[in-house]
């Protein structure tokens, strides 16, 4: 029986994962409460993907549990943890890519609606799916996209529908792993707006890894510091710029990492 | 949300120039030229030309729904065309009289013959790579050529089985001339093949713009992305094989009525039949459905007029030697031809077209001119 902890949509206990004797992920204890908007920020190799990866159902744990909302899932592979309202997104872009732009939406949405074995209407027949992915396109700012193929976007705005595509799933609790990675110093505002958007709509968690520490900074509600697989501190942004031991664990990992 | 937004604008657009665009009329003009074939050009070659392209385009865009829409390369579509042509075969031809119950049994047969077969294969090898799928299904083609010709007795072996079309279809009956036209079995045939083809063609239409066909057209292009959204890529991929191989075995039957004769070589053959269903969807355009119309009519009408050529040079000059031994070659020709074809059209004939022309729709001022930079080729997969 595991007894609840009151009001956390998510939480893991003592999550750890070994790699041959490597600790990617050492006894984390992370407290994740609804609605807010979480950074999880340590020097590379600190173990931030991998601790998405055993949150999100891509790895199993060696030790620990996974809870979301008081139930634990950490035998849940991650298809049904998607279905359960995790959503999450790559390093890596993964898009449909002949598809357009306004199509890739439409094809998550209509996943959500469970629709898709349906073969005998014309898919334009179900009103409201495309003026919905329509509208998601208008909030991550890709709506004048909408009929181009996805592999014409640019990188930045692959990522911005990589979000879209998230966001038709409509999941309680989003997973961004580097949402920045690879784009231009320009694509990078457009990237903080809309996710400034989706934090004020005030109506969804998000978990967030990222390395542009002014955006964390302006963004995080809370932020929880990794490093060497272990969370070494937790708290607001305030807290965190102070905290003795994060600005050690980023001049130390920087120089020993090189 | 105030007033319709851009897509539903683009649609209402789609939908009041649906019936003016060139596109309409090419079909229109098309149906129509298939419709009176038999009135314009009784000739049997003729007939049987249009009859074979009707047949091919139809068998195309069962291949296409695996190949182009769900990006499942397989080598057994011509065996299970062989299937739905042996299944009529036996019903109306080794096995039972030519009657319309027979006919419709077969078909039936062929269907239920098909399906089953088509699940199986897919239980068994999906869940491999790509590749693979092709490879196996390949070699369950070539079992299925060996089969049939071994197993004399069930099949036929290599005579094959000649079989009479019940009725109306009968190559005996004639119901005499109406308005110039002699109105044979063969007509009544012809017209039944192309009704059927015509029907076939619009179940697969549908199908492919279904949200089922939307959700095979995310399989092909991205399938672990496919997966997370929370789509079961296996049972897709099996409804797609199923459903295209049941129409390939439909159309097997439709040309086994045709033909009026079935053996392992014409019918199940990989070489004969599959290397021509694979052509025909590289010229017209995989995805497109339409494409296939375009390949066979392309391919079946230099196989039927490129060695004509021939004689049509010694008519005209009798000396020159060189060009009667280059159209004596006339596979060489089509070579030629083919590789032109691939070379101005990198995505087919219709996928090649249907890139120029939204280019152009793109490049227009009211959508934004820097919207769209083409998709690079080699994309699909």
């Amino acid at each position: 029986m595991i007894e609840k902890t009151p009001d956390l949509i998510m939480e893991t206990r003592d999550l750890t994962i070994r790699f041959g004797g490597h600790v990617a992920v050492d006894h984390v204890n992370l407290l994740v409460e609804p609605f807010v908007l979480k950074s999880i920020i340590g020097p590379n190799g600190a173990g931030k993907t991998t601790l998405f990866n055993l949150m999100t159902g891509q790895y199993k744990p060696s030790e620990g549990r996974v809870l979301l909302k008081g139930n634990d899932i950490t035998h849940l592979s991650a298809v049904q943890r998607t279905r359960l309202g995790m959503g999450r997104s790559f390093q890596l872009t993964n898009i449909f890519p002949v598809l357009t732009v306004l199509e890739n939406v439409r094809v998550a949405i209509q996943s959500r609606k469970s629709i898709g074995l349906n073969f005998w209407r014309n898919y334009l027949h179900f009103p409201g799916l495309e003026e919905e992915a329509y509208s998601i396109l208008e909030d991550v700012l890709l709506d004048k996209k909408w009929a181009s193929p996805a592999s014409s976007l640019t990188h930045g705005e692959q990522r911005k529908l990589e979000i879209a595509i998230l966001l038709a799933l409509e999941p309680e609790i989003l997973f961004l792993d580097e949402p920045t990675a690879g784009m231009s110093q320009e694509e990078v505002p457009a990237i903080l707006e809309i996710l400034q958007r989706i934090k004020d709509a005030k109506d969804r968690t998000m978990l967030l890894v990222e390395h542009k520490m002014d955006m964390i900074m302006t963004l995080s509600d809370t932020i929880a510091v990794l490093q060497d697989g272990k969370l070494i501190a937790e708290g607001d942004p305030e807290e965190i710029r102070k905290n003795k031991a994060v600005q050690e664990a980023y001049l130390g990992g920087g120089a020993r990492r090189g | 949300m105030a007033g319709p937004t851009p897509v539903q604008i683009f649609h209402e657009e789609e939908k009041k120039r649906q019936y003016r665009s060139g596109t309409f009329f090419l079909k229109v003009g098309l149906l129509l030229l298939f419709l009176l074939v038999p009135v314009l050009f009784p000739a049997f070659k003729t007939i049987d030309l249009a009859m074979q392209i009707v047949l091919f385009a139809v068998l195309v865009a069962s291949f296409d729904i695996l190949l182009g829409y769900t990006g499942i390369l397989s080598f057994g579509h011509g065996m299970f065309f062989g299937i739905g042509a042996y299944c009529v075969a036996f019903l109306i031809g080794k096995y039972g009289m030519p009657s319309y119950t027979n006919l419709a049994l077969g078909f039936l047969i062929a269907a239920i013959v098909s399906a089953a077969l088509a699940l199986l294969i897919s239980f068994l090898t999906l869940r491999v790579k790509t590749i693979f799928f092709a490879m196996i299904t390949l070699a369950i083609a070539e079992l299925a050529i060996i089969l049939a010709t071994k197993l004399t007795g069930f099949t036929g072996g290599e005579d094959g089985i000649s079989l009479n079309t019940p009725g109306i279809f009968a190559v005996s009956f004639n119901m005499g001339d109406f308005m110039g036209l002699e109105i044979t079995g063969r007509v009544f045939t012809y017209y039944f093949i192309l009704f059927s083809c015509i029907a076939l063609f619009l179940i697969m239409l549908r199908f492919t713009r279904s949200p089922l066909g939307r959700v095979l057209q995310a399989i092909r292009d991205n399938v672990q992305r496919a997966e997370a959204l929370g789509y079961n890529t296996f049972l897709y991929q099996s409804i797609s094989i199923t459903f295209g191989c049941i129409m390939a075995a439909l159309i097997g039957g439709l040309y086994a009525m045709w033909v009026g004769y079935v053996n392992p070589e014409s019918s199940l053959g990989v070489l004969t039949i599959m290397l021509d269903v694979l052509l025909m969807v590289i010229i017209g355009g995989m995805g497109t459905l339409y494409g296939g119309i375009i390949g066979a009519a392309f391919l079946k009408i230099t196989q039927t007029f490129l060695p004509d050529l021939q004689h049509l040079a010694m008519d005209l000059f009798p000396h020159a030697q060189l060009l009667h031994n280059v159209l004596e070659r006339w596979l060489l020709l089509f070579g030629i031809l083919f590789i032109l074809v691939v070379i101005f059209f990198p995505k087919g004939v219709i996928g090649s077209v249907n890139e120029y022309l939204l280019q152009r729709k793109m490049a227009k001022p009211t959508i934004s001119p820097s919207s769209f930079t083409p998709t690079p080729p080699g994309n699909r997969p």
